[in-house]
């Protein structure tokens, strides 16, 4: 069985697939979908909306399987009783992005949860064993929402070169299919963890239109940068950024972030009206390059159970992937 | 285990699925024929040579080995200098001018980077390439036709889904899938936007869904797990630059040797300012002041016109402060081999790790 990993057996999971902590939008009923099909999802704790995830965890109480729940580190720092509320809901694990894991390690692992760090250099890869790390995720620039610059096919085995065992690492950034979770594993990744494949799935809380239009995207159609994030007043630290579908919003403003940030009042709050009257001409639909590979809103088990069947037929020789993408599209 | 896709093996006739990336400027006939001794696919760039000097180099390879031999062209299209925009450019270089001693007012023979044209079909209809590739979309329909007509295995550069389409509706035969991370300069034809540029990982699989030829994917790809990851995208072969730049048969000049060397994968960027093009290279002094990216270069290639003085100035001072360091992002990978003995080590390793997996 190609597919079983130090990741599988240390999640306690039957396959190597993680799905997102999409900031409020990988809500339980997600999580709980992936668990069910044998993989392993992460609560979006995002930010840190405490009654949402109070709201969520909740839900999670009565879950037969293990599951995550995942934040923004930088921005959590700042409510950290959050982490308790995480905590209490026992989940197998915590992923940590963007931001020193060191202060939040030990209480994470005095829970009795393991900590999942994701990462973008070596830099933060140190950091985060140091904070003791016990899976890492290396992200690659094409991954939608927050990341940095390099690729997946440079940090993947980057990351795996410098855990030299130590940890399991798990790829991100770019993938969507079976074809994506064989070419990880012959980079030495131990499995995948995707955003925007669950995000156009039937149980991920977002707008209709904005699965649609991962359906309909390119992955020439998304860019990276700074545009929508100014347009909800948020500054990220460095050297973070957002990848997001091409729209007419960000069509206007790429190569024009000063004037933006000149006049942020009145757009922030243009871009919040857009956002409540659904209109993602304005607001972001956050997906990653793999937009392009996906044509279809699934429920999760289904993506899981595709993922898991390509990626054996591949890597076990029955299946040429030139052939097979031809079947997918086709399916 | 054998290779799980042998289209571009067979179509090739090649005993390993990789080419030689036809890096102008840094290769010629020397590294062609080592990795053709290695089993991959050797490629001879004309971009920067004359169709005479082409003929000499094609015929060197001929002596040497049997193998095919991929024959590559850039198939831009040709533009005048503006004169306007190289007085201005010529401006914003002067303080170097100065700097190195020399006059910003001097006279230089402009840089030249001729598309494949009637002189270049020439040479493809004489001496008859296996393969003939293009850079920046295709030539026009007559030149195409012709080259077709000689029998050439046609291969042309995507770095977006919507150019593999047109490439194959073209005639492209074989299509190179070039992802955002791959060094020197971007085969794009359709589109200027560097921004959404998709890299290697996210583009090769969704060209391979797009259309029917085979797809070699090219870009961060120099190592075996590299290649084996390409294969389990769907791609039938891989095009690889950068891990040849420092075999001793390149042509790279020993300053920017020590300089690929020392490179690191966060050390290139994508650049227009040496040529008027996006390419990516390791970052160098005007790239980092003037660049990476200025909207006032003149169109390729006469930016590198008025660079050329500059460069000869401080190369003679031991610096590369004005070369093209053209390299991808897998350029730390590259290795001190000898460039047959790289080619089979890669494919050895490619084939242990596909191996490996599937038991």
């Amino acid at each position: 069985m190609p597919l079983e990993t130090k990741l599988t057996k240390m999640l306690g999971i039957r396959h190597p697939i993680l799905s997102a902590p999409m900031a409020t939008i990988a809500g339980a009923r997600l999580v709980e979908a992936v668990g069910e099909a044998g993989g392993f999802g992460i609560l979006g704790g995002g930010y840190g909306d405490k009654a949402w995830l109070e709201q969520e965890t909740a839900k999670l109480k009565s879950a037969t399987v293990p599951f995550g729940i995942g934040f923004i580190t930088w921005s959590m720092a700042k409510q950290p009783e959050l982490l308790d509320i995480a905590l209490a809901a026992k989940p197998r694990a915590i992923m940590l992005s963007f931001g020193d894991p060191k202060p939040f390690g030990p209480r994470i692992k005095a829970a009795g949860s393991l900590l999942i760090c994701q990462v973008q250099t070596e830099e933060m890869a140190k950091d985060a064993l140091d904070a003791g790390a016990d899976i890492l995720i290396a992200q690659g620039t094409e991954a939608g929402g927050h990341g940095a610059s390099r690729t997946t096919l440079d940090i993947v085995p980057a990351i795996v070169d410098f855990a030299a065992g130590r940890v399991p690492v798990v790829a991100a950034g770019g993938l969507a299919d079976g074809r994506g979770l064989a070419a990880m594993m012959m980079l030495g990744a131990s499995g995948v963890l995707l955003g925007t494949r669950f995000y156009a799935s039937v149980e991920c809380e977002v707008e209709e239109e904005a699965k649609q239009r991962i359906c309909a995207a390119t992955g020439g159609n998304t860019a990276r940068g700074v545009v929508f994030d100014l347009s909800r007043s948020i500054f990220w630290p460095a050297p973070f950024t957002l990848r997001a579908l091409v729209n007419d919003h960000s069509r206007r403003w790429i190569g024009r972030e000063v004037e933006l940030m000149q006049n942020m009042a009145t757009v922030s709050a243009d871009y919040a009206a857009a956002k409540r009257a659904r209109n993602f001409d304005i607001a972001g639909v956050f997906a990653g390059e793999a937009a392009g590979l996906i044509h279809d809103i699934p429920p999760a088990a289904e993506i899981v159970g595709r993922i898991v069947t390509e990626a054996e037929q591949i890597m076990s020789g029955k299946q040429n992937s030139a052939v097979m993408s031809r079947t997918a599209v086709t399916r | 285990m054998m290779w799980p896709d042998r289209r571009i093996i067979d179509l090739f006739k090649i005993e390993f699925p990789i080419l030689l990336a036809p890096m102008a400027g840094a290769i010629d006939a020397e590294i062609a024929i080592a990795v053709a001794e290695g089993g991959g696919l050797p490629s001879v760039p004309c971009a920067t040579i004359s169709p005479e000097k082409a003929r000499e180099q094609i015929k060197i390879v001929r002596q040497r080995v049997s193998s095919p031999i991929n024959l590559n062209f850039f198939c831009h299209k040709a533009v005048g200098a503006d004169p306007a925009r190289e007085q201005l450019w010529r401006q914003r270089l002067a303080p170097y001018y100065r700097e190195h001693g020399l006059d910003p007012a001097m006279t230089i023979n402009a840089a030249s980077r001729a598309p494949f044209d009637a002189a270049f079909c020439e040479v493809v209809e004489e001496l008859k390439p296996e393969i003939v590739s293009f850079h920046f979309g295709l030539p026009e329909p007559g030149l195409l036709k012709r080259v077709k007509a000689t029998g050439a295995i046609v291969m042309a550069c995507a770095t977006i889904v919507r150019e593999a389409i047109w490439l194959e509706e073209n005639g492209a035969d074989v299509i190179i899938a070039q992802g955002a991370e791959a060094g020197g300069h971007r085969g794009m034809f359709l589109t200027d936007n560097i921004a959404e540029q998709p890299g290697t990982f996210a583009l090769v699989p969704q060209v391979v869904d797009a259309v029917k030829v085979p797809v070699i994917a090219a870009g961060g790809i120099a190592d075996g797990r590299g290649i084996a990851a390409a294969f389990a995208l769907g791609a039938a072969g891989v095009q690889i630059g950068s891990a040849y730049l420092r075999c001793p048969e390149s042509k790279v000049i020993a300053l920017t040797r020590k300089m690929l060397a020392q490179a690191m994968d966060d050390s290139t960027v994508i650049t227009n300012v040496l040529t008027g093009r996006p390419a990516r290279g390791v970052v160098n002094r005007v790239m980092r002041e003037v660049g990476p990216i200025a909207p006032e270069v003149p169109g390729f290639p006469h930016s590198a016109t008025a660079l050329g003085p500059l460069r000869q100035a401080a190369e003679k001072l031991g610096k590369v402060d004005f070369t093209s360091l053209w390299a991808g992002q897998a350029v730390r990978l590259g290795r001190e081999m000898p460039a047959a003995e790289l080619t089979r080590a890669l494919a050895g390793a490619a084939l242990a790790r596909m191996s490996k997996l599937a038991s």
